[in-house]
This record gives structure tokens, C-alpha cells and sequence, in this order.
């Protein structure tokens, strides 16, 4: 539709409450976070301007080095197994035999469960001592698991619950992707001869580079910011095993009471997620192009 | 390798296996939480240790932890989430849905950079900025309050994409007529593109709702007050500080669970179509 030309006055009433509402709440908190990374509290509780004070602390303090660690660390593993686990569920379910409607609907349920109460309900399941994941290990012959409580264990147990709550919502997406290959391209190559995963490697892989880049993207941007398992199941412990940066901005502010470093911190995640979203940004964009 | 009909009979066999054994993985932690709540509470980690049939099915029923729970700050965290979450789906769609509308319809200066800056908020998730906005809301003094809740939820920069997406395809002559006609935008906007919207306006209130309703890090942060609880947070604060009353708790995340996933649960056929929509045939 060609847009109509009109007094600026009508399209600035309409559009300044949402404009207004991102630029004091989206952006406001950015410039917050960009100029408190700056500054520092006194005793008497007086705002001063510190220079690079909080992010030479923070260069210089082993916990925020290990939290990076662990962050970086716990990204590079729950995203591609995620990734693996989604793409494993929607190849399950392709072929539209009879009941598969029911299985993609049940598989997408554990994502009507909030993070809040998925961290819940997996502090009671992997309890060690009564909770019922050791006991079906114990009724198979399998010793129990400290899970959670042990140094060794606990990151992968929290990669572990995020894929439960998070595999079957992007298996969706490339569901999607994977309904969109045309059937002959398979057909063709089974006839001359291509075996099952010749085919998945030749044809399925690369046609799906577009919906597995936007999944990378988009569940990278989550798992960077995750907070809730850690403040309601570990804290960050057991030894800083699971200290995720978010909760380590949360700390600052909360517990240490030190609002310089907690924005500092906050600085660094934002320039992590902002250089994720010019990357989703381009993908959106080269999609939206192609599509009209 | 080619394979019989033998063979491929069993394949399908041994696929249908392994969706059951997806399911039984993904589903059964859920059920066990929800058998939990009405089962008696000296059995609830009984049969967790000793596992048998008797772990999925309760032999004897019980509502007792759900009267705990009444008692509790449960009712409290229900009302008030409900408040928050309609509140602001109810504002959150007309504020979106008006700038969608002056993107969609009219020509302005800047307006190539502002779409731009609606595009990069809402790649910026909003957690990412918890944090800084809690200093923002301290500084206008809105701790504690329901406004710490609502309002910076309420301009949402995909929803007004949405709209925008939705209003293009309007086509002009039904403006033209209307302008001819005398009607202001805001008469046409209210009375002729609303009301045409309503695939949208759902999929914009669903997406709006279930933010509000799952957020956990922004409440915990800006109105942790027992007035102001919300369901997320108060179900994680019993789980950290009064371990004690299990039942309670197994209450409490089962009505939880099941608030959030009855309306799934009505509307999934919808969601999914409308994510495979244009691929599946």
C-alpha cells in the first residue's frame, strides 16, 4: 500500500506512546548501563564519577574471569546440543503418519513451563536423597547422582534442564524449515542411489543453513541472559561451577550492594547481546528481502 | 542399502518407540509434580524412592495441599499476576497496534531510522537490560509499585512489527472512502482497522500475555513485596525458604503448570500452524 502523506503531527500522535515507552525503558537502561559503568558510591551514598575504576576491578578480579569462563563455556555446550537435540525431535516427527500431531504437541509442552517453575520443579526431581530421578537410577541398578551438588555435575545438569524446557520450541523452527524442502530433491537422490544420511548431509543440512543460523542466533541470545535456574537452584555454586554472568550482575547489585560493578557487568553483557543482534538483525532482514 | 517391506515396517515400529520415549522423558516429570499435589504428603517421596507403578498413579487422593495453599501467598500472587498480565495485554495492544498503524499507513520524515530502532529493541531481549532499568525505576521512585510492573513492559517493538506486517496487506481504497467519508485517522484506526485485525490483536495479546505471566528476574528485582508477589516469584521463594511444607509447594507449581498450559494446551493447533504454515503441504 502506498503510504499516505499527512500533516507529521498525525503519525507522531500515533506513534509517540510506544516510541516514547522504548526509548525511556529499551534505551533509557542502555545509556544507564554505558554511563554507571562509570561511576561509583561513596559511603555517604553519594554518586561519583570513577573512570575505568569498575572495569579495571573487574579485569583484575579471578570471579569475574570465572564466571566468563563459565558462561562461555556453558554457551558453547547448550547451544549446539540443544540445536542437535531440536533437530533430532523434528526429523522424529517429519513424516506426518498417523498420531505424529500428537506427539509434536506434547513435545512443545514442557515449553509452557516458565523458567521459574522449570528450575522448581528439577530442584525436587534431582534431590540426590528422595527425589525421584535417583530413584529410578537406583530401581535400574545405577548408583545415584549429586546432580546439582556436585562441582562436577552441576553445569550439565542445567544444560540438561535447559534442553528439557527448550528442544521441543525450536524443534518447531526447523520443523519449519524441514517441511519447506521439497520432496523431490530426496526422492530424486534415492533413486540414484544416495543412502539415508548421504541424503541428510547433501540435501537436508545445507537447505537448512537459514532456519539452523536463525535458531543459533535467537537461542544464543537466551542462554546469555539465563538467570532463574541459578538463583533459585545453585546460586552460582557448588564453587562457582554455575556462576552464569547474569547472576553475577545480580550480585553485584543485590548482595554487594556495588551498583558501579553491577552496570559494568551489565555493560559487558549488552555488548555481547548487541553484537548477537546485529547478527539476528541481518538474518531478519536478509529473510524479510527475499520473502517480499 | 534398500529394505524390504519387513524392514521398513520395523523402522516405523522402532520410530514410533522413540517418540514414546521422547514423550515419556519430557512429559512424565510433569506428571509426576501434578500426581504429587493430590496424593497424600506422607507419600509424595515415598514412592519417589521406591519406584513402581505406584510413583504415577496415587492410590489415595487428597486436596489438603491445595486449602494449604489458599492459605498461603498464593491466592495474592495469582491476582496479582493476572492484574499485571491484563493490564498490560489490554493497554500494551492499543499502544503497539497505534504505532504499527502510523508505520503502516502514513509517510513521515525519519521514519526509515525509527522502524530501525523498533527492529533493534525487540532483538534486544529484556533481560538483557533488568539490571540498568532497575536503577531507572528507582530514580523515578516506582519500586514496589504495580506501575514498576506493567509499564515498561508495555511498548513492545515485535508486537508493533506485527501490526505493521498485518496493516500493509489493508488495502488503500477502504482509507480513501473513509477519508472521503469525513473520518478522522483515529475514528478509522478504532472503528475500520481494528476491528479487521483480530488474528492479529490475539497473536499480540498471547505473545504480550505470556511474557508478563512467565517473567521472573524483572519482578524478583523491581516488586518482590509480599503485596506485590507474582506467581513466578513467589513459587520460587517458597522453594528456597520453607522447604518444609512440600505439599504446599507441589500445590502451588501444579496450579502454576496447569494455569499456563490449558490455554496452550486450546491454542496449540494454532501455534504450530501458524509456524509451518507456509511449508507444510
Amino acid at each position: 500500500m502506498a503510504p499516505f502523506r499527512v500533516s507529521p503531527w498525525i503519525p507522531a500522535l500515533f506513534l509517540a506512546p510506544a516510541l516514547a515507552g522504548l526509548l525511556v525503558f529499551r534505551l533509557g537502561p542502555i545509556l544507564i548501563a554505558l554511563v554507571g559503568g562509570f561511576t561509583g558510591t561513596t559511603l555517604r551514598g553519594e554518586t561519583t564519577f570513577v573512570g575505568m575504576r569498575n572495569y579495571a576491578d573487574l579485569a583484575a578480579d579471578p570471579s569475574f574471569w570465572s564466571s566468563v569462563k563459565v558462561t562461555l563455556l556453558f554457551n558453547l555446550l547448550v547451544n549446539p546440543f540443544q540445536i542437535c537435540c531440536a533437530m533430532g525431535l523434528a526429523l522424529l516427527v517429519l513424516r506426518p503418519t498417523r498420531g505424529v500431531a500428537l506427539f509434536r504437541a506434547a513435545y512443545l509442552l514442557p515449553m509452557t513451563v516458565s523458567i521459574a517453575l522449570t528450575s522448581v520443579i528439577w530442584t525436587i526431581l534431582l534431590e540426590p536423597s528422595v527425589g525421584p530421578v535417583n530413584g529410578v537410577l537406583r530401581a535400574l541398578g545405577l548408583p545415584p547422582q549429586p546432580f546439582f551438588r556436585s562441582e562436577d555435575q552441576s553445569l550439565a545438569t542445567l544444560i540438561l534442564v535447559c534442553t528439557w524446557k527448550g528442544a521441543g520450541y525450536w524443534m518447531i523452527f526447523l520443523l519449519a524449515g524441514l517441511l519447506a524442502i521439497p520432496r523431490e530433491l530426496h526422492e530424486a537422490a534415492a533413486i540414484d542411489g544416495a543412502g539415508a544420511w548421504q541424503r541428510f548431509l547433501r540435501i537436508t543440512l545445507p537447505l537448512m543453513r537459514r532456519p539452523l543460523a536463525f535458531v543459533l542466533v535467537a537461542d544464543t541470545a537466551i542462554n546469555f541472559l539465563l538467570f532463574a535456574p541459578v538463583y533459585v537452584i545453585t546460586h552460582g555454586g557448588p564453587a562457582g561451577s554455575t556462576a552464569l554472568l547474569m547472576f553475577e550482575a545480580y550480585q553485584a547489585a543485590f548482595a554487594l550492594l556495588n551498583h558501579g560493578r553491577s552496570l559494568a557487568i551489565s555493560t559487558v553483557i549488552l555488548a555481547i547481546i548487541g553484537v548477537i543482534a546485529v547478527l539476528e538483525l541481518r538474518l531478519f532482514r536478509a529473510a524479510h528481502e527475499r520473502a517480499g | 542399502m534398500i529394505a524390504g517391506p519387513h524392514g521398513r515396517l520395523a523402522l516405523g515400529a522402532l520410530r514410533y518407540a522413540a517418540m514414546v520415549a521422547v514423550a515419556a522423558a519430557l512429559l512424565l516429570p510433569i506428571w509426576w509434580i501434578l500426581v504429587s499435589a493430590i496424593r497424600p504428603g506422607g507419600e509424595i517421596f515415598r514412592y519417589a524412592s521406591d519406584v513402581g507403578w505406584r510413583t504415577l498413579v496415587p492410590e489415595r487422593l487428597t486436596l489438603e495441599h491445595f486449602r494449604t495453599m489458599l492459605a498461603g501467598d498464593m491466592p495474592r500472587a495469582v491476582l496479582n499476576s493476572a492484574i499485571v498480565s491484563l493490564s498490560t495485554v489490554v493497554v500494551g495492544t492499543m499502544v503497539n497496534a497505534a504505532a504499527g498503524f502510523a508505520f503502516a499507513v502514513f509517510d513521515f520524515p525519519l521514519k526509515r531510522t525509527l522502524f530501525a530502532f523498533v527492529l533493534l529493541t525487540f532483538m534486544m531481549p529484556f533481560e538483557s537490560i533488568v539490571i540498568p532499568l532497575y536503577t531507572l525505576i528507582r530514580t523515578l521512585d516506582w519500586t514496589n509499585t504495580y506501575a514498576a510492573l506493567i509499564v515498561p513492559d508495555l511498548a513492545n517493538g515485535l508486537v508493533v512489527f506485527l501490526f505493521r506486517q498485518f496493516f500493509l496487506g489493508i488495502p488503500r481504497e477502504i482509507y480513501e472512502a473513509a477519508r472521503v467519508d469525513g473520518a478522522s485517522w483515529w475514528t478509522i484506526f478504532i472503528r475500520l482497522t481494528m476491528p479487521l485485525s483480530g488474528p492479529t490483536i490475539a497473536t499480540a495479546a498471547l505473545m504480550q500475555f505470556i511474557h508478563q505471566w512467565d517473567a521472573f528476574f524483572w519482578p524478583l528485582v523491581a516488586a518482590s513485596t509480599p503485596e506485590l508477589v507474582v506467581v513466578q516469584v513467589a513459587i520460587a521463594r517458597n522453594i528456597t525458604l520453607e522447604q518444609a511444607n512440600w505439599g504446599g509447594l507441589f500445590a502451588s507449581a501444579s496450579t502454576a503448570i496447569l494455569l499456563a498450559m490449558i490455554p496452550f494446551l486450546l491454542l496449540q493447533r494454532y501455534f504450530i500452524r501458524t509456524v509451518t504454515a507456509s511449508s507444510d503441504k
